[in-house]
């Protein structure tokens, strides 16, 4: 049925016969997906559209609960515990796991005030601290000499691509342990794009990356490790080589020789 | 007659009735507002804002009683309807969204925006006036607040809804508690729009007349006094011009002008405001 690949790094989650159940949905969108996730290193979720790559990855930072009636079953460990569990601190939760989205968010307030909210919202008030922590994430984020003259300037004014680069910055600031980025590019123009997916690249020595692509390549590109879903589950985890060159599983095979999708 | 021709004569046609509708209306504007400002300047002086209203013949006769009542009257109700109406908005918009209660809560409101307000008036005059006894300031301020209520609620609800889905769970995603991704992120990104539901909301209680009589009704000489009745624009307005002494005609003209062009102000900066936001 399926074939997982074992991942022989540490890992910084392991998902365990996962299910997830929309509220509005009789069946679950997710079926006994069993993942581990390496720390350090970029791992592609690929599948066609509606296959559960977003439900997957907004599990992880429990972005589901937000809306009520959804239901998760199985586990998903993170540092020892099982962040599915009632108990779980969803607000210490998401500034661990932080997350990009598909279209750029940019709050409507300055380019500084952007990447400095996270920060603030862990109760940093000191003026220097907060200027050199909101500089580092914009250097990191490859977006300090674009903005450095302006960082009281409205966030909204920036092209797509910057803003992307923005929200990363935002993300990277309270230095997360975990980045989940859900399809990040696929607004955006193949610069901006091959901007986001160098920088993506240059992050995982610090952060452990989960990234959605419908785009094959991109995957191929930037991951070290690849999962292709299919109507819910997951059907194949491997090394990203060698999932691309010689898949396990007949499905995996046809959706990257382009027999459907 | 081919069809193309016939579809070129009526779209004349269509052309020509339209157009005709829109100057005829137009027309009528500005007829209306022709007269207003013509008669309107012509009353205005100091003694206006100096003085109360004098019995006719007398030279130092004004509106100071009106324009003190109408400032406390809509500037209270404004005070009192603006916040309750903003967090109604964001509880429907927020937290009760698509829930039994908060649909409720639209439907009634919608109705009460197209109630008569002279209705609003009677049910106030009914519970306040008469167990008070007496007419009172607080009255009025009480019928304009529930009139201008469902206008700022609804207003702020659907300004709430435009911000996008994705905004929010970026705060959310970032660790923020639900009521800072309300106050800093949501707010922040409606504000032009609510503000704009503020200034139609308060110069639509501005004009209103009926409730009044019903509630603070009319008081000749200046009066704050909350529990007793009070002067208005819109009732001085209507008095003074209902009566056959041409002294008193005349403020009831610059009654009308200053409240016109306080509600023409405040409806041109709100939507100035959309204007600027829609814009960037
Ligand atoms: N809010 C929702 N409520 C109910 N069903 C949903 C919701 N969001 C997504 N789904 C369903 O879950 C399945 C997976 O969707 P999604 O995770 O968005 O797919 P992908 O990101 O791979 O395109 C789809 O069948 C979709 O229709
Ligand atoms: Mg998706």
């Amino acid at each position: 049925m399926s074939t997982i690949c074992s991942v022989t790094e540490e890992k910084a989650l392991e998902i365990n016969k996962f299910d997830f159940t929309y509220a509005s949905a009789d069946e679950p969108s997710l079926k006994q997906v069993t993942m581990p996730i390496a720390k350090n290193s970029i791992t592609a979720l690929i599948g066609p559209s509606g296959c559960g790559k977003s439900t997957l990855l907004r599990s992880i930072n429990r972005m589901h609960d937000l809306y009520p009636g959804n239901k998760y079953e199985g586990e998903i460990m993170y540092n020892g515990r099982n962040i599915l569990d009632e108990k779980e601190d969803l607000i210490s939760l998401r500034v661990n796991i932080g997350m990009i989205f598909q279209k750029p968010t940019a709050f409507p307030m300055s380019i500084y005030d952007n990447v400095a909210y996270g920060l603030r919202l862990q109760g940093m008030r000191n003026k220097t601290e907060l200027g050199d922590r909101v500089e580092k994430a914009l250097k990191d984020a490859a977006i300090w000499k674009e903005v450095r003259d302006r960082l009281k300037h409205d966030a909204n004014g920036l092209s797509g691509g910057q803003q992307q680069r923005l929200c990363i910055a935002r993300a990277i600031a309270v230095e997360p342990e975990i980045l989940l980025f859900d399809e990040p590019t696929s607004a955006l123009d193949p610069i901006s794009t091959q901007g986001i997916e160098e920088l993506v690249t240059e992050l995982k020595d610090k952060v452990s990356i989960v990234i959605v692509t419908h785009n094959m390549q991109q995957a191929a590109r930037v991951s070290d490790y690849t999962g292709f879903m299919y109507l819910g589950e997951l059907i194949e985890l491997g090394k990203t080589e060698e999932l691309f060159v010689t898949p396990k599983e007949r499905l995996t095979e046809e959706y990257i020789t382009g027999k459907f999708g | 007659m081919t069809a193309i021709q016939k579809r070129v004569i009526i779209n004349g046609i269509v052309m020509v009735l339209s157009t005709l509708s829109a100057v005829i209306g137009l027309g009528f504007l500005f007829w209306i507002l022709f007269i207003l400002v013509s008669n309107g300047i012509e009353a205005m002086n100091w003694d206006i804002f100096l003085f109360e209203g004098a019995p006719p013949g007398y030279a130092e006769s004004g509106l100071k009683q009106a324009l003190v009542g109408q400032l406390i009257i809509v500037g209270a109700a404004t005070v009192i309807g603006v916040p309750l109406g903003i967090l109604a908005g964001t509880y429907l918009s927020e937290y009760g969204q698509r829930s039994k209660l908060a649909e409720t809560i639209r439907d009634v409101s919608d109705i009460m925006m197209s109630a008569p307000s002279i209705v609003v008036g009677s049910f106030v005059y009914a519970v306040m006036v008469i167990p008070m006894g007496h007419f009172s300031a607080l009255a009025g301020i009480v019928a304009l607040t529930i009139i201008m209520l469902p206008i700022i609620l609804r207003t702020t609800d659907d300004m709430l809804h435009l911000v996008p889905t994705t905004l929010r769970e970026a705060a959310f995603a970032l660790g923020a508690p639900k009521y800072k991704v309300v106050l800093q992120i949501v707010y922040r990104g409606a504000k032009a729009g609510i503000l704009t539901g503020v200034m139609l909301g308060v110069a639509r209680v501005a004009g209103e007349t009926a409730p009044l009589l019903f509630t603070s009704f009319n008081d000749n000489y200046m009066s704050t006094d909350l529990f007793a009745p009070m002067a208005s624009l819109t009732v001085t307005m209507y008095n003074y011009a209902t009566s056959p002494y041409a002294d008193w005609q005349r403020l009831g003209w610059a009654a009308a002008f200053i409240l016109s062009m306080f509600i023409l102000g405040l409806n041109i900066i709100g939507r100035l405001i959309l204007l600027n936001k829609k814009g960037k």
